[in-house]
């Protein structure tokens, strides 16, 4: 009865079978992590503090992450392993749901830690350990190598959250975002990393079959 | 007859195969998925594997259609309504005699 479970959940893991999306998470974190970065760093009156800049800029990552993976299922994925079509009640509502709930709870807690001057170095790394958990989730239950992957993400978050408070501020010009760009980079860097891993490993281990009828 | 044994006689057998369970499994998941899928997750070979899929089309549980990718012609398989519930049914049938 197991083996039929296992077999139910097959199909959920072969969308990450080539690494692509773990590497759409990395282009994500690392993108968020490069927005915070330069919202640090410019100037007060700066377009990058603006709304019109911010919405763009999401924009334009939300176009490469819903373009770019599907052109590489497109073009390596379907020929090499086959097409799979998810179901829709899967493939969309619960991951939106969950992802909308997340960020709407990150955004008001932010936004309250922000009024109130509280340092942030300890949510950002247990953000850290969630974000550890949830990949080992994810990804490392199914592959083994995975589990260094995300054993590397749970020590980074606890180091940030033992590093200097000044280290941490100086990479964000002192501002409360430091510790968390720290994280988005580390996690964003680990998921781009293991997602290229897994996707030369695809590459080397699997072929199109010759050009006939499937 | 023992209750218990009656639900192993009462398993069907169509999908009661180790090979067809293992497709209508791999179906029962996603809404759809093509040949190359089936034959990549299962390990069969192209004969098996259309062997099985033809008695689960015969059987109303499998719908295939062909289509092409580009100039390579491609087969499309979906697990019918009929075939859901048998699977759902054979699940709950082999808890119990479990």
């Amino acid at each position: 009865m197991d083996r039929i479970e296992d077999l139910l959940d097959r199909p959920k893991a072969y969308y990450n079978i080539d690494g692509v999306g773990e590497m759409a998470g990395g282009f994500m974190c690392l993108g968020f992590g490069l927005l915070m970065w330069l919202q640090a760093h410019a100037p007060r009156d700066s377009a990058w503090h603006g709304m019109p800049v911010f919405i763009i800029y999401v924009g334009l990552m939300c176009l490469i992450l819903h373009y770019g993976p599907r052109a590489i299922k497109k073009h390596i994925t379907y020929p090499r392993t086959g097409f799979v079509q998810y179901r829709a009640r899967d493939a969309r509502w619960r991951p939106a749901i969950l992802a909308a709930a997340v960020a709407a709870a990150v955004t008001v807690g932010l936004g309250i830690a922000l009024r109130r001057h509280w340092n942030l170095t300890t949510p950002a790394a247990l953000f850290g350990l969630l974000a550890a958990a949830s990949y080992a989730y994810a990804f490392a239950k199914t592959v083994r190598w995975k589990w260094v992957v995300a054993c590397v993400v749970a020590l980074g978050s606890v180091v940030i959250a033992m590093l200097p408070p000044d280290l941490v501020g100086a990479l964000a010009d002192g501002s409360w975002q430091g510790a968390f760009i720290l994280i988005m980079v580390l996690y964003g860097a680990a998921l781009l990393v293991s997602g290229g891993i897994s996707f030369w490993l695809y590459l080397r281990h699997t072929k199109a079959p010759a050009q006939e009828a499937q | 007859m023992n209750p218990q044994i009656r639900t192993i006689a009462d398993l069907d057998r169509v999908i009661h195969e180790p090979g067809r369970l293992m497709l209508v499994a791999l179906l029962f998941a996603v809404d759809r998925s093509d040949f190359l899928y089936l034959q990549h997750e299962t390990g069969m070979n192209k004969g098996t594997l259309s062997s099985h899929l033809s008695r689960l089309e015969e059987a109303g549980y499998v719908e295939v259609s062909k289509t092409y990718r580009g100039k390579v012609p491609q087969t499309l398989l979906r697990l019918t309504a009929a075939g859901r519930k048998a699977f759902e049914q054979y699940r709950r049938n082999l808890k119990e005699a479990l």
